[in-house]
């Protein structure tokens, strides 16, 4: 999954290529290390290197918007998400069938989620600009509420 | 439980908030489409933060077993608030073995109970406490997860396997009442003993008709009656040696339940010395009541270091009733328990020494001093064995994997040939 965002980052803009490769070959290390030796601090480092080498294609490229940003974000989460599964079998217990069915399950929604809501962010930065004092106080509002939500259900 | 957050969710935090702001920074829309799908694992991530609120209890099938035997564990558990993955251990002592895999992982929804049975194999003797279970509740992407111990402990008594003994000791004399031992003492029973001339008093169905004819007179058939005998185990518990899960106190405790079992179970009293760091006594008694508080404090049985002097004045009398036949399981590694032996010896008890030998459990060492120290030690027990055959007392070594029979009939040949001699 690393890989394909890699090679994805780098075929984007060829001038970058190297730096690309560099960065997202120490995301690369930085992941093993974290499989190798269980450390989990280590994959967001791992994640942001890969990130951060994507951007920089992006940010090179041109300005036209990559449609493809979605993909390569849903990617990253199920990258995460599976060095963190992968790290908890590391003690192993056996599991009914059902409880790894579940945490599939999870993982697939999750990644399927964030693709929409990445999806949601390219679609409506391409949408044409609404300007107004009603358009920015309900963008406030919203941008409020969602953290107002995001601070409640973090201290439950 | 405590709780405990997986570090990626601060990462993807972290990921977030660096990616809106570098995306507004830098005007581009696709580094916050990166960062969007972060953002919403975390909001996801504190959403399900529940603590599982796990109601356990723990249950085996019997508080008693015997070696070799299976129990069952019984694990019950409840969740209000329901838990994605919940991984469930039991501890076990060494003396326990799981035949089903340990720990396990399972899945419970809100509200739900459910029952998890784990067979356990007794592989050695032993007072074990079985439990608590540990639990550890995941929810369903692992973001947070809650670890404690829940319910309480178990108990569990498993017995030393008992050991087929053809023949036992018999002691030089018996008690008063009535058993299966043959005494010497003259009287009714069933054994031939003696013929002598008829008294007063003599019952006409005890008459030798035969030997009357022949003689003239009445004369009447003696017998040796069945008593029975008070015996006492006297456990050393001064020092052990082990290896590998056994040792001298395991051979000790085996070969005490065996004795116990078979001299109880023909109507004799057997009683318990444990003399050692820790001395404990238990006053001979019959019945199958006294086997189980003879296998309980056995099981209780352990090695004490100590360096106070001690001596069998330190005992009840009762503990030690006159003519019984005490019978030591020594390793003979401490001059302590040999001096009180040797105190008893001399105090007119007939005594046995059964030494559980520490040889096979010793490691000699490599070298020329290992090897003479291994040497020089052997020899001191060569002494300590003279020591007590000087004093009359029948010492006989009995090693790992040789049966019980062995020293005993040894013993006995030991006393047929050489008696005690008495004031």
């Amino acid at each position: 999954m690393y890989a394909a965002v890699l090679a994805d980052a780098i075929a984007r803009d060829p001038r970058l290529a190297v730096v690309t490769a560099v960065l997202g070959g120490l995301g690369f290390l930085l992941l093993a290390f974290m499989l190798v030796l269980g450390w989990q601090g280590s994959l967001a480092a791992a994640l942001l290197l890969l990130g951060g080498a994507y951007a920089g294609a992006v940010v090179v490229h041109g300005a036209s918007v990559d449609e493809r940003a979605p993909l390569v974000a849903v990617g990253l989460l199920l990258c995460g998400e599976l060095a963190s599964w992968s790290l908890e079998e590391r003690i192993h217990v056996v599991a009914e069938r059902g409880v790894v069915r579940a945490r599939a399950v999870a993982v697939a929604s999750l990644c399927g989620a964030g693709l929409v809501a990445s999806a949601l962010v390219i679609a409506v930065a391409g949408a044409p600009a609404v300007r107004g004092l009603a358009p920015t106080a309900v963008g406030a509002l919203a941008a409020v509420a969602a953290i107002a939500l995001a601070i409640r259900l973090a201290r439950r | 439980m405590t709780l405990a957050s997986s570090p990626r969710l601060a990462g993807y935090v972290g990921l977030a908030a660096l990616g809106l702001i570098v995306g507004l920074a830098v005007g581009r829309v696709e580094i916050v489409a990166l960062a969007a799908p972060f953002a919403l694992a975390a909001v996801v991530g504190a959403a399900l933060k529940r603590e599982p609120q796990l109601e356990a209890s723990l249950a085996l099938d019997r508080e008693r077993a015997l070696e070799g035997d299976e129990v069952v564990a019984a694990i019950e558990l409840r969740t209000e608030a329901g838990a994605a993955r919940l991984d469930v251990f039991l501890p076990l002592p060494d003396e326990l073995e799981a035949t089903r895999p340990n720990p396990r992982g399972i899945r419970l929804a809100a509200g739900e109970s459910r029952t998890l049975e784990l067979p356990l194999r007794c592989v050695r003797w032993g007072a074990l406490g079985v439990g608590p279970a540990l639990v550890r509740a995941r929810d369903a992407l692992g973001f947070h997860s809650w670890e404690g111990r829940v319910g309480h402990s178990a108990a569990l008594r498993v017995y030393p396997s008992v050991e087929t003994l053809h023949a036992l000791l018999p002691p030089l004399e018996t008690q008063v009442f009535i058993g299966n031992q043959v005494s010497r003492a003259k009287g009714e029973g069933v054994e031939f003993a003696d013929i002598r001339a008829w008294t007063p008093g003599d019952r006409v169905r005890r008459i030798n008709w035969r030997v009357s004819a022949r003689r003239g007179e009445l004369h009447v058939n003696e017998e040796h009656p069945e008593r029975n005998t008070d015996v006492v185990l006297f456990l050393d518990t001064f020092a052990e040696v082990e290896h590998a899960g056994r040792g001298t106190l395991d051979l000790a405790v085996r070969a005490a339940t065996s004795l116990a079992h078979r001299y109880l179970g023909r109507k004799d009293r057997v009683g318990l010395v444990s003399f050692g760091g820790f001395l404990s006594w238990l006053f001979p008694a019959s019945g199958t009541l006294q086997l189980y508080k003879i296998v309980d404090s056995l099981l209780q049985m352990d090695i004490v270091l100590t360096f106070a002097a001690k001596g069998v004045d330190f005992l009840p009398p009762r503990t030690l009733p006159p003519k019984a036949l005490v019978i030591a399981l020594t390793p003979l590694l401490d001059t302590r328990s040999a001096s009180a032996l040797l105190d008893l010896r001399a105090r007119g008890f007939d005594l046995v020494v059964i030494e559980v030998s520490p040889v096979p459990f010793v490691d000699p060492g490599k070298g020329e001093l290992a090897d003479l120290s291994y040497r020089l030690w052997r020899l001191s027990r060569e002494s300590l064995r003279a020591r007590y055959q000087r004093a009359g007392v029948p010492v006989v070594e009995w090693q790992d994997g040789v049966p019980l029979n062995v020293p005993l009939e040894e013993v006995a040949a030991f006393r047929r040939y050489a008696r005690p001699a008495r004031a």
